[in-house]
């Protein structure tokens, strides 16, 4: 969203109100990249990312007239965004289980470096411990996963989240504190199994 | 877990999931914003009178749903306290028998 200054959002919105195909397309290729760095960081299984992207997309459209202006529009998009995934995360109703089992070699490796070693030395494999996260993550419901993706993952501040979400500041850390708890007893209970 | 620590499991495996580069494009497909609006835009629009009928039809469920609770609150004792007026049902049958035992 670098490019937010040289984009005129509020003519664009304006000409897509009156129905300006070339200004709906502009707006889907300005927001497209916002749009996609949350569908990425939280797609469901078995759901393509355009898939997904595209019914954003489709209620942002529908619901354009909503729109007042009380927060700037690329938060009430990554809003839109949001819900929608976690949406897309409940309809998934049953998570797989996690089992040493189901981890790739590379991704069993990292596990057992972060689990045995005490040493603070990040593992060296970023893809499998990239993958290893996304299967962690899976394990909690969909909330607490998206809240944790971004404070953890991504690195953004409580107010960050609160403005991409909606949620209050003390929601944020209270999903925080709650998938992280049940992260920390996920991983007890991989080292006892390792050790068994 | 202090997420800080980076002793703790998940803190050092979060911390090389971030290095992990994520080299996809992050442009829009080709074609993908055409079709979007294409869709978007084929859609009949709503009439300004139907947004407003919806708007005003959510502020009158809104208040409503005020009135019905205020009610509730200022009558709640008259619904707590038992009926001065309760009609006890005669049943002579059942006199009768107490009589006759």
């Amino acid at each position: 969203m670098s490019d937010s200054t040289a984009f005129d959002l509020a003519g664009c919105l304006q000409r897509v109100r009156q129905r300006d195909q070339s200004a709906a397309r502009a707006l889907v290729e300005h927001l497209y990249p916002l749009v996609i760095r949350i569908v990425r960081a939280h797609l469901p299984r078995q759901v393509a990312e355009e898939d997904l992207s595209q019914e954003i997309f489709m209620k942002m459209f529908t619901r354009l007239e909503q729109y007042q202006g009380a927060v700037p529009f690329p938060h009430w998009v990554s809003r839109i965004a949001v819900t929608t995934c976690i949406d897309h995360l409940r309809a998934q109703k049953r998570r797989p289980e996690f089992r040493w089992a189901d981890l790739s070699e590379d991704e069993a490796e990292v596990l057992d470096a972060v689990l045995t070693n005490e040493s603070d030395r990040a593992p060296d494999d970023a893809l499998a411990a990239r993958e290893l996260v996304n299967k962690l993550l899976g394990q909690l419901n969909p909330a607490d996963r998206l809240v944790l993706q971004l404070l953890d993952l991504e690195q953004k501040t409580v107010a960050e989240i609160h403005a991409l979400t909606g949620w209050s500041s003390s929601l944020i850390k209270v999903r925080a504190f709650r998938a992280r708890r049940k992260l920390q007893k996920l991983f007890q209970e991989l080292q006892r199994k390792e050790r068994t | 877990m202090n997420p800080s620590d980076r002793r703790h499991p998940w803190s050092r495996l979060v911390a090389a999931a971030r290095s992990a580069p994520d080299e996809r494009d992050p442009a829009a497909p080709f074609g993908f914003s055409t079709r979007v609006a294409a869709l978007a835009l084929s859609a009949p629009p709503r009439s300004s009178f139907s947004l407003a009928f919806e708007r005003l039809s959510w502020r009158a469920l809104g208040v409503a749903c005020l009135l019905m609770l205020a009610s509730v609150a200022a009558n709640y004792s008259a619904i707590t306290r038992p009926s001065d007026d309760e009609v006890t049902v005669r049943d002579p049958v059942a006199e009768v028998l107490e009589l006759e035992s």
